[in-house]
């Protein structure tokens, strides 16, 4: 109750006018954000508090992905999953619904996004599905979220983004992989797939970094950065047979580091990163495998696997100060150095892909 | 204690040890390795009929090229191991083909004159996209590609590609025979499968696989939307095989469903029905390349086969999955 009331009474402050401007300080809670299934089948995106209570629930239309954190106001946005066309932004003090937005014709997003250094623009990774051709849409957070432009990706089927910290410098995840939404997730160049981390500022790609010929059918799906501008990035393999690695680090300027693991852990995960995570002291990144049902974390000084956590449904990753938390499809959530199969708590929802940290404390 | 861990494994894998192995032994020699053997001769009759006679208006050519292209969509679902091998399914069957790569190779090579036309080793290493039995349907069939270039080009390109499809399918036989259907049969610590759990999985995601493509590619990019269909991106339309394709891929995949879930006689029997319900809807159609998407009253009969497809799906990953030990969770599932 005491929760509910301090952002009621927040919120009529804010009709009041009695703040100008809501940062993310002043909101306290949550966290978090996740999309979920509920009970009745419904789909919706939760703001979870530092307790990991749910402090509000939004219905969305269809099934949910990620979702963007303004840099310093407590607004977000919730991006369907993939092919969806809708994302939906969110004040985040209220847990109310603000503006909803369309992809344009003839595109659809894949579910990420993420906002420019002072907040004034956001970018989402689409596919133009006719062309084949991956694309980085721009919107004016500042003017109702009206689409002013849209830059090539610098590959096929982008899937994650993220802003490098400090800068405008983005970092695209070209999966490689193109679909077209009349076919579902149908794959349809396996053969001849060519993930990338593409780096793009102002609309120029600024660098590509791209894995050896031999793993051209390892997609580049997910991404997390590091203080330094180090870009953690998690794959999932679409070729036959064992795989030689689902993790990598590059720093711009750097060749791409792979990590490694042994054959078993490795082949625990199924082929298949779901979310992935750098610590805030940059020496660890986790990685979730829903298929697999393991959490599995490696040092990055080492450039080598040190921890494997059985979990079932496991997906979503987030850190929070210290801690690497994670959520699964069964409800679980909790930070990960708990130990043990069973995270702190259990909901009565199932988590989706990503839980999105939405503090910049 | 003991006992009770023991009776909460069992439950949770119905399947004894005994039985999974049967039933790997059975999809092995009687679902995978006579689809690989069919399509193996009937690919080397197509090589050596086109060597005989390349003239696109044979009769004998055109039969030879169904039945090799009856047993590729018989065994297309199979996909893993051999077929996967430096991508010799795709050079077998290289669709959807969303941009035209297909007759825009071909096209160059005709017209280039290509010496690699004359050279069925040589055009191993030619685009993925210009080999294969689609490719083979725009020389047979399209009338824009069968007007480039040189009449003697054209012959010898037939040639090539068939040959080169022979070559591609007796590989794939090999491996199936020499190698790959010890590996299923049996598993091992250090093999690729460690133990029939994992095989069973193999063989079960293959499966929803194939249910999957055959409901979303095979009629999903002729269906399009209510407002845009695309008739002219029906799977093998121009050779009059749209319809025959979901057919003969139903056939094999309800062959294979009723082989996995063989130790479960309600799931077997409400599969079984789904097919049946499936098959029944596609006869009824009567529309060999899916013309009638374009018109609403014959759309909605290609929309209802398609939705007693994914219920094929749904019942196969909600029910049989379990049963063979495949995760079926909210994330698991979902892939992105």
């Amino acid at each position: 109750m005491a929760r509910t009331g301090r952002r009621q009474f927040l919120g009529g402050l804010l009709a009041a006018g009695l703040i100008p401007k809501p940062t993310w300080a002043d909101v306290g809670s949550p966290v978090f954000l996740s999309a979920a299934a509920t009970p009745d089948g419904s789909y919706v995106l939760c703001g979870i508090d530092a307790a990991l209570d749910v402090r509000f629930q939004i219905p969305l239309p269809t099934r949910g992905h990620a979702a963007a954190a303004h840099p310093s106001q407590p607004e977000a946005v919730a991006f369907a999953r993939r092919p969806g066309t809708f994302a939906i932004i969110i004040d985040c003090i209220t847990g109310v619904e603000k503006a909803r937005i369309d992809s344009p014709m003839g595109r659809h997003f894949y579910g990420h996004g993420t906002f420019s250094s002072d907040g004034s623009l956001l970018f989402t990774t689409e596919n133009d599905y006719e062309a084949g051709r991956g694309l980085i849409g721009v919107w004016d957070a500042q003017n109702g979220f009206a689409r002013i432009d849209e830059w090539d990706s610098g590959g096929v089927g982008p899937h994650d983004i993220k802003r490098l910290p400090g800068t405008d410098m983005l970092v695209v995840a070209n999966g490689g992989i193109y679909t077209h939404p009349e076919t579902g997730r149908t794959k349809l160049n396996i053969p001849t797939m060519a993930p990338n981390l593409a780096y793009i500022e102002d609309g120029t790609v600024a660098e590509i970094a791209s894995l050896p010929a031999d793993m051209h059918k390892n997609s580049i799906r997910h991404l997390a950065v590091g203080p330094e501008g180090q870009v953690a990035f998690g794959m999932q393999w679409q070729g036959d047979g064992p795989v030689a690695t689902l993790v990598g680090i590059h720093q711009m300027g750097q060749p791409v580091r792979l990590m490694t693991a042994n054959a078993n852990d490795l082949r625990a995960m199924q082929g298949y990163v779901g979310s992935i995570v750098l610590s805030s002291d940059g020496h660890t990144i986790a990685v979730t495998s829903p298929r697999g049902g393991f959490v599995q974390e490696y040092s990055v000084g080492v450039g080598a696997l040190s921890k494997s956590s059985a979990i079932p449904d496991v997906c979503g990753a987030a850190v929070l100060g210290q801690s690497i938390f994670v959520s699964a499809g069964t409800g679980e959530i909790g930070p990960l150095n708990t130990g043990g199969p069973t995270l702190q708590r259990q909901m009565n929802v199932q988590w989706d892909n990503h839980l999105i940290p939405i503090s910049t404390a | 204690m003991k006992r009770f861990l023991l009776t909460a494994v069992l439950a949770a894998t119905p399947i004894t040890a005994n039985a999974q192995t049967a039933t790997i032994d059975d999809i092995v020699n009687a679902h995978i390795l006579p689809r690989f053997q069919t399509l193996a001769e009937t690919s080397a009759h197509l090589a050596t009929t086109a060597r005989n006679d390349c003239s696109i208006t044979s009769q004998t050519l055109q039969a030879a090229y169904s039945d090799a292209f009856d047993a590729w969509v018989s065994a297309s679902h199979l996909r893993f191991g051999p077929t996967e091998v430096d991508d010799r399914a795709f050079a077998l069957a290289f669709w959807p083909d969303s941009r035209g790569a297909t007759p825009r190779t071909l096209a160059k090579l005709l017209t280039d004159q290509d010496p690699v036309i004359a050279s069925a080793e040589d055009y191993a290493q030619v685009s993925i996209a210009a080999r294969g039995f689609y490719a083979m349907e725009f020389l047979l069939y399209d009338e824009a590609l069968s007007n480039i270039g040189d009449a003697d080009d054209h012959c010898t390109l037939i040639q090539t590609v068939t040959t080169d499809i022979a070559t591609t399918s007796a590989a794939i036989l090999d491996d199936w025979k020499t190698d790959y259907a010890a590996r299923l049969s049996s598993p091992d610590a250090s093999g690729t499968y460690r133990s029939e759990e994992e095989v069973l999985q193999e063989l079960f995601k293959t499966l929803a696989t194939g249910l999957q493509f055959t409901s979303e590619t095979r009629l999903g990019r002729p269906l399009g939307t209510f407002d845009r269909p695309h008739p002219t991106r029906a799977e093998g339309w121009r050779s009059g095989r749209s319809a025959r394709h979901v057919g003969l891929s139903l056939a094999a995949l309800n062959d294979l469903a009723l082989r996995l879930s063989n130790d479960d006689l309600d799931i077997s029997e409400r599969i079984e029905t789904s097919f049946e319900r499936s098959i029944a809807l596609l006869a009824e159609l009567n529309d060999p390349i899916f013309t009638g998407v374009a018109a609403p009253q014959s759309r909605l009969k290609v929309e209802v086969l398609r939705q007693s497809i994914d219920s094929i799906r749904a019942l196969v990953r909600d029910e049989l999955g379990p049963t063979l030990g495949v995760a079926a969770g909210f994330n698991s599932l979902d892939g992105d």
